[in-house]
């Protein structure tokens, strides 16, 4: 019983209670996300995400047509039902639904209570009943029908129209399958050089192998940005330019570093008779390399992989630097933030959305991939 | 007459080739349009086999709009246009540059970019007969060309931009309804609007939402403001001093613009949210306060794209309409407009990219365009019937009205200014910062410029 | 093309080169240049193992040296000549940057982030770690806790609009202080503590990282050394200060220079939550307002990001040659 509190049944819960408290507090904010890629624009910025099973008031405008009119008594009189427009067709979708109170301004849209008569400003009354039935009776025929507005309780409503968009938006297909093109190439190929280098600093006798290893410890900490431009200049006066060879190359050149120091430290970890064996018995290193290094090193390879894996395919800048920006070489970061957003930035709905859709293939790398990134990384970090 | 009709239609059939005409979103021939324009283009030019590429700004909705006129050139000529477009568009056009990797054309809603790529030797020239033509054809045609001349890397001046769908700023938009059932009236002079906004007020309202957010470009619309204000309180030739800082930033004139616009924004509930939510309700979401219920505010300036972003289903005239943002009755400086516009620069030159160029000065690919939405053209030859509703023709009428034009002063000044350090000294005034504090800071980012 | 075909191509290419050159280069030299037999066969051997190490690492060496280095050497070059490139202006760049007071609060804000994020995500990571130690839902807890790690910064900073929008009706924080009477504000325009709302952003996702590595070197320690301290009479507390957290020392430092190295480059959330408005710039966020228009500037910029790590990569270089020893 080591732990801090673990030593009694008030110390356990204390720390049930407290990681639970921690866990929700981590999750909270990716729920609130979660649950807004379900409602459309209106609900989001009517009523917060934590309402969203809860049936809510909210007021409504209809424009009263001006037709059937009917004459009676000299007056005319206009009658039928507020849910049947069509323009609140989404909200009531069965025509029917409570009025609680109604108005004639927008101001005071819950002026009156349903089933109450008031005047209208043009001249006449109106009343709306409960049901949603109004009646209008004017003096004189009117022209333009009042506009009224009415308070209703509306119940919660989710809707997949959101993910609808987002996935079916022209060329999301093509972008799903560049990112995949450009995330997978640049998560092998850095690996496999940064594995034979890993190796030979790891375990191969030569000078300037201390200094070597200082240098890529210092490269670790470059900034990316600083290097974008140069290199660009460099791709394209070497004719690469624009292209999938050229982000490969870039993805190739930033994740390295990471990749050699992670599989160095943990190439240097391994049981050095086992190695030593092997070279008594006359294998040569490349042997060595491939027959006994790179399967004991399975784990660090496969977390450095999700790291390099999740990062590219999160990847903004690299990708709109280094890839040409028309819709055939679109990634989905880019999609998603030069195309959707931009012509649907208010929408918070598919904002949220197009979010969840962009984590959802790292997540699920994540949660497959997850034991081995615990094992990798403890390789490369605990001593 | 209408055997006629039938008979162009024929020949365009016969030009046309392989494009039918069921891909085309009017129907040639349909009447009011310009088809004899269209006609004639055709049988001058044949780029088949060729294609065009361009990027712009426009997304979803207008790179539609794009790709449906451009489709006209496509059946007129037989070559192949691909539209594409980017919400960083100022980003990656000069990184596409920079990479040699730039499209044959690109669409620059910025003059001021445009200008900087010109003076990389980005762009080819257009060429004497194209300005000459514009002067001829354009309303005010000279200031078009003025706007897209620049000096290339020798210095010498050339016009490398083609305008081609302009854009209407000075406009107020507010619900019909609203207005109504409060009994407000349409205000004709700013005189007028300052008291409408008072009354509001007086009345329990918010008159303004006020939304500066846009991302990295937060602060835009309030140079918007500034520079409608500053073509209201001051002549134009002052304004286009303030453009090329021969007057400078921080000069009182520009003060009193920036303290005027304050006066929106700062005084007791003008805004909706106050200054804190200005500064950052993004620039899409701050019009839907005007189709709450009750209202949340009665009024919003913005240019005229801005009815993309108005709820579903809105319905122009009935859930929204527009107002002249007007001017000073007590100054005599007219009925100013501000507007902005995109103009077409050639960045790969090619036979069919000079063709495009040359079918972007048919009325036909004005008309075809103004029958969709959101376009506005100062080409004098075209029928404006063709317009797609009232409101493009009310905002057309509003160019046309215009005493004086003046192109957004944040798109011809430099990058850092325009797209940058006005932005930001704007969200700085709007949270708290003096107007001398911003001005002076815009000014002193102008001068390590140097 | 289409581009799957393209893609799978690269992969047959770019790792069956890869493998290729490594197998191949390695034939050459054993069977070719110097071959281990004949009458030099002893002093071929040796000297072709002098050589094979730089075969296995010419490729990591040439990327490095391109990707990295030469634009380090690269930028700091440019970063002497004005916006347009042409002219020498020595350290000019430099001295206009520090005169503008928009970049020395870029500077002060990146060393709060700098101390800040590192040492939060640490603590938080710690504290989860030894928590969930013992506990039967542990694993579960540590995924969900770990998952930001797996959200781009764009989409998380999205979400963090969700809790922080002024907007009681969408942000959970002012429905909260609404609910309970007081006014909304707009956190990220609290001047000064609104730095600290968006290093929360970047500790949110970082904890999960420092959490995994903390948890695996905790049950690294050997059992004896906490059992005998228990007998010793020593509280929990103790046994976790006293004796755990001096034994996983090593490992923290790790985490907290990874986690230091991270937040010298991310500039999105900044970028996306303000724009750098409100006096919330950092360097690498103030970079991107210079970035394509003066790239004297910009690189400058960058530079002195470089010399705020320098103190970071020193230390890592030292360590590193520690190891070896």
């Amino acid at each position: 019983m080591d732990n801090i509190a673990g030593q009694n049944k008030g110390g356990r819960l204390a720390v049930n209670i407290t990681v639970l408290i921690l866990v929700l507090l981590w999750l909270l904010p990716t729920v609130g996300l979660f649950v807004s890629s379900f409602r459309d624009r209106d609900q989001i910025s009517n009523s917060g995400w934590w309402q969203a099973p809860l049936a809510v008031d909210l007021n409504f405008r209809t424009r009263i047509a001006t037709e059937p009119v009917r004459e009676e008594n000299g007056s005319f009189i206009l009658e039928g039902n507020v849910f049947a427009d069509p323009g609140l067709r989404d909200r009531f979708p069965d025509g029917e639904g409570v009025v609680a109170a109604y108005g004639t301004r927008a101001v005071d849209p819950a002026e009156f209570a349903a089933g109450e008569v008031s005047d209208l400003r043009a001249g006449g009354t109106v009343v709306i009943e409960r049901d949603g039935t109004y009646r209008i009776v004017t003096p004189e025929a009117i022209d333009r029908g009042p506009t009224l507005y009415f308070e209703a309780r509306t119940p919660p409503r989710f809707t997949l129209a959101n993910y609808q968009t987002v996935l079916f938006a022209d060329g999301m297909d093509r972008a799903f399958i560049n990112t995949l093109t450009v995330a997978i190439p640049a998560t092998i190929i850095p690996i496999l050089i940064a594995a034979f280098a890993a190796y030979a600093l790891a375990w191969m006798d030569f000078p300037g192998r201390g200094l070597l290893i200082a240098a890529v410890v210092g490269l670790l900490v470059v900034p990316l940005q600083l290097a974008l431009v140069p290199l660009l200049s460099l791709h394209t006066s070497v004719g690469i330019g624009q292209s999938f060879l050229g982000i490969w190359l870039a993805h190739t050149g930033f994740g390295l570093p990471l990749a050699v120091y992670l599989l160095r430290n943990y190439m240097v970890g391994l049981p050095r008779d086992i190695i030593e064996g092997a070279k008594v018995d006359g294998a040569t290193d490349f042997q060595i390399f491939v027959r006994i290094i790179l399967p004991l090193s399975f784990p660090a390879l496969a977390s450095f992989a999700i790291f390099q894996f999740l990062w590219t395919w999160n990847d903004l800048l690299v990708a709109k630097v280094f890839l040409p920006s028309g819709a055939a070489s679109q990634v989905m970061t880019v999609k998603i933030a030069d195309d959707l957003l931009g012509s649907r930035g208010g929408d918070w709905g598919i904002l949220a959305t197009a979010a969840f859709v962009s984590i959802a293939v790292p997540l699920l790398v994540f949660f497959t991939m997850q034991r081995y990134l615990v094992r990798g990384l403890l390789a490369g970090s605990v001593k | 007459m209408k055997s006629r009709l039938y008979a162009g239609v024929a020949t365009l059939a016969l030009i046309a080739g392989g494009a039918s005409a069921q891909d085309l979103l009017i129907a040639p021939g349909t009447e009011g349009f310009n088809w004899a324009s269209f006609e004639e283009f055709s049988a001058a030019h044949d780029f088949s086999g060729q294609t065009v590429t361009i990027t712009g700004p426009w997304l979803s909705v207008d790179a539609d709009m794009v790709r449906n006129t451009m489709a006209y050139f496509e059946a007129a000529t037989g070559a192949t246009v691909n539209y594409s477009g980017s919400d960083s568009f100022e980003q990656d056009i000069v990184i596409a540059i920079q990479a040699n990797s730039a499209p044959n054309i690109a669409v620059f809603p910025q003059p001021g970019l445009a200008a900087d790529m010109a003076a990389r030797g980005a762009l080819s020239p257009l060429g004497a007969e194209t300005a000459e033509w514009m002067i001829e054809n354009y309303a005010a045609g000279q200031s078009w060309v003025d706007l897209g001349t620049f000096p290339n890397p020798d210095g010498e001046h050339e016009m490398f931009g083609f305008f081609y769908k302009v854009d209407v700023k000075s406009l107020v938009w507010y619900s019909p309804d609203a207005f109504d059932e409060m009994g407000y009236d349409i205000p004709a002079s700013m005189e007028d609007l300052l008291a409408l906004s008072q009354q509001i007020v007086d009345d329990g309202g918010t008159p303004w939402c006020i939304g500066l957010g846009s991302g990295a470009a937060t602060g835009w619309p309030a140079t918007d403001w500034v520079e409608d204000i500053m073509l209201r309180l001051h002549s134009p030739e002052l304004y286009d001093q303030w453009i090329s800082n021969e007057l400078a930033f921080n000069s009182p004139e520009v003060i009193e613009a920036i303290e005027t616009f304050g006066a929106f924004v700062h005084s007791d509930g003008w805004s909706q949210g106050g200054p804190e939510a200005v500064a950052t309700t993004d620039f899409r979401d701050s019009p839907a306060g005007l189709f709450q219920i009750p209202p949340a505010c009665y009024m919003h300036k913005q240019a005229s794209f801005i009815p993309s972003f108005f709820p579903d289903g809105s319905v122009f005239g009935e859930d929204y309409s527009f107002f002249y943002f007007p001017s000073f009755a007590g100054k005599d400086l007219g009925d100013p407009v501000l507007g902005a516009g995109t103009q077409f620069a050639i960045t790969r030159d090619s036979e069919a990219t000079r063709g495009l160029i040359e079918f972007l000065k048919t009325p036909i690919a004005h008309e075809v365009w103004m029958a969709q939405s959101g376009f506005l053209t100062p080409h004098s030859g075209v029928n404006l019937d063709t317009f797609r509703d009232d409101s493009l023709r009310a905002m057309n009428q509003i160019l046309l009205d215009a005493t004086t034009f003046r192109f957004d002063a944040s798109d011809v000044m430099p990058g850092e200014i325009g797209a940058g350090a006005f932005w930001t000294g704007m969200v700085d005034f709007v949270t708290g910062t003096s107007a001398e504090d911003v001005a002076n800071a815009v000014q002193s980012r102008w001068d390590a410029m140097r | 093309m289409s581009p799957v075909l393209q893609g799978i191509l690269t992969i047959l290419i770019g790792v069956g080169g890869c493998v290729g050159y490594f197998y191949f280069s390695n034939m050459i030299l054993d069977k070719v240049i110097f071959p281990a037999r004949g009458p030099k066969a002893g002093h071929n051997i040796n000297r072709a193992n002098q050589v094979r190490p730089w075969l296995f690492l010419f490729p990591a060496l040439f990327a490095l040296g391109l990707y990295l280095a030469y634009p380090v050497v690269g930028s700091f070059w440019r970063s002497l000549f004005d916006r347009s490139g042409a002219n020498f202006i020595g350290l000019g760049n430099y001295v206009d940057l520090f005169g503008e007071s928009a970049f020395r609060t870029a500077v002060f804000n990146n060393l709060l982030w700098v101390l800040v994020v590192p040492a939060m995500a640490t603590f938080f990571g710690l504290l989860i770690a030894q928590l969930t130690d013992r506990l039967s839902w542990g694993n579960i807890a540590k995924s969900l806790i770990f998952m930001p790690m797996a959200i781009s910064f764009v989409g998380a900073s999205l979400i963090w609009k969700f809790v922080y929008s002024a907007n009681p009706d969408i942000g959970i924080i002012n429905a909260l202080r609404t609910s309970a009477g007081m006014v909304a504000l707009d956190p990220l325009q609290v001047r000064f503590w609104n730095n600290f709302f968006l290093m929360f952003i970047l500790i949110w996702i970082q904890t999960g990282f420092a959490m995994v590595i903390l948890s695996a070197a905790l049950r690294g320690i050997p059992e004896e050394t906490i059992e005998a301290a228990i007998i010793d009479g020593a509280n929990p507390f103790q046994v976790f200060f006293k004796i755990k957290v001096p034994q996983i020392m090593g490992t923290i430092v790790v985490v907290w220079t990874t986690i230091t190295i991270l937040v010298l480059k991310v500039f999105d959330i900044v970028y996306t939550m303000t724009g750098g408005n409100f006096g919330t710039h950092i360097l690498p966020s103030y970079m991107m307002t210079y970035m394509f228009r003066d790239d004297g500037r910009a690189t400058a910029v960058a530079f002195v990001i470089m010399l705020l790590v320098l103190p970071v990569m020193v230390w890592n270089i030292r360590q590193a040659r520690q190891e070896m020893r």
